[in-house]
């Protein structure tokens, strides 16, 4: 009798759409559209210095490089069920009080210029272990527009202990393009192709490594196009450079708790790229707590470089290539900073996240910034 | 990558020994809002930093 009244129970289950195995019957109701986070942060970045690209002075060079940027930023987390995730930030530039230069006889972009961003990511829960995920992207800004297309998969081994995770990006940029003497020539776009393999594996209780490559290829006007370069006999001339760029990231991270409540984080990067350009990036981070809801975080990043093959200041006429950028000369830069995060919990936000940051960055041909940063989460 | 491949064989940490791994500072990967913002700032002051992926965004940060 019990077995007759178990098979109509079930049969009854089946008659209602609810099958007493199904999923929704062993792990309940799909939770539906749910916040899982909320990120917002802003930083301040105070520049100073001189670069010989720049025409805000004399014209013999170097001219300066003044800056000033506000960027707050926003990000949403939101999960669809249990399987569907999407990942939305949205950050903008606010540059103000930017060194004026030839491009503003047309433009205002260099005296003030707004520039956002819209940057979507849903990511698909295939299987327990394996994630596979779409990106896509659109930036705006005076005379810039960029699209960036990308697909890539993470996969979890060995009961979570190691994370494959590869990704292929797609970038289209289309921007106005000037003279030395700020005078419109139309159009010009340029494209980044771009592949990365990452491997994150724990190697004891207390420490974890990760190490990636990304490789890119880039095409095109691979310049900003008013950039200038003071040439030997005198005057100016323009920015010219290699349409093919080919470039090479090797990272290498690890992570290690520390007997005093503290964790140390050291990083090196290796960059080579076919433009001749050699990089080297230390970063280590100290994080000390200062009990269950607060820490802080000391940084240090030493960064060398190697200067292009057709880096000058004084360019002979009839070179192939030549660029006067101080971003592509041979520098050493080193930057410090100090972070403090508090962190609390309320009845309906799991983990509420404060934290207050400054970093000073300065590099030995001549750049300073110092960056102010707020930030504020919410894991719901 | 190969090296690292070969220690993913080699090290196995059971769930229950994870506890430490569970701090926020022991996070791999940074904030993600602070990793965009620093790895914007270099890639547009640094010829060496970029080529990974990023977005490139524009002006002075177009590279």
């Amino acid at each position: 009798m019990a077995l007759l009244t178990a098979l109509v129970g079930a049969g009854r289950a089946r008659a209602d759409g609810a099958d007493p195995l199904s999923d929704a019957a062993i792990l309940g109701r799909s939770p539906g559209i749910r916040v899982e986070s909320v990120r917002v942060r802003f930083t301040q970045l105070d520049q100073a210095g001189t670069g010989y690209q720049s025409q805000a002075g004399p014209p013999e060079g170097p001219g300066s490089q003044q800056l000033v940027v506000s960027t707050p930023q926003a990000e949403l987390v939101v999960k669809q069920g249990r399987k569907l995730s999407y990942r939305l930030e949205v950050p903008f530039d606010i540059v103000t009080a930017a060194s004026p230069d030839a491009v503003d006889i047309v433009s205002s972009s260099s005296k003030r210029n707004e520039a956002g961003s819209i940057d979507l990511t849903t990511t698909y829960q295939s299987a327990p272990e394996t994630a596979v995920f779409l990106r896509g992207a659109f930036h705006l800004e005076e005379n810039f527009r960029s699209w960036t297309l990308g697909a890539g998969v993470t996969h979890a081994m060995a009961d979570d202990n190691a994370v494959l995770s590869a990704s292929l990006n797609e970038v289209i940029d289309w921007f106005d393009t000037y003279d030395v003497h700020g005078v419109p020539q139309g159009h010009v776009w340029r494209t980044s192709s771009n592949a990365n393999l990452g491997l994150t594996q724990l190697l004891s209780p207390t420490t974890v490594a990760h190490v990636g490559y990304g490789g890119t290829l880039q095409r095109r006007n691979l310049g900003v196009t008013w950039n200038s370069v003071p040439l030997l006999g005198g005057g100016l001339g323009p920015e010219l450079l290699p349409e093919v760029r080919h470039r090479h990231a090797l990272l290498g991270r690890i992570v290690q708790a520390l007997p005093w409540r503290g964790t140390l984080k050291q990083s090196y990067r290796l960059y080579l790229d076919s433009w001749g350009i050699v990089g080297n990036t230390l970063e280590t981070q100290l994080y000390q707590r200062l009990g269950r809801g607060a820490y802080v975080r000391g940084l240090y990043r030493l960064h060398h470089q190697s200067a292009a093959d057709f880096f000058t200041t004084r360019a002979a006429p009839g070179l192939e290539h030549r660029t006067a950028d101080s971003d592509l000369d041979g520098f050493t830069a080193h930057s410090y900073g100090a972070k403090l995060v508090l962190v609390g919990s309320t009845p309906s936000v799991r983990e509420v996240t404060f934290d207050l940051g400054f970093e000073r960055y300065h590099r030995s041909n001549d750049l300073r910034a110092s960056l102010y940063s707020c930030g504020l989460s919410l894991l719901f | 990558m190969v090296l690292a491949g070969a220690l993913a064989g080699c090290a196995i940490v059971p769930q229950n020994r994870r506890a430490k791994l569970a701090d926020p500072t022991m996070a791999i990967h940074e904030d993600p809002l602070e990793a965009a913002q620093r790895e914007k700032f270099h890639s547009t002051r640094e010829g060496a930093a970029g080529g990974d992926g990023s977005t490139a965004g524009g002006g002075c940060g177009c590279r």
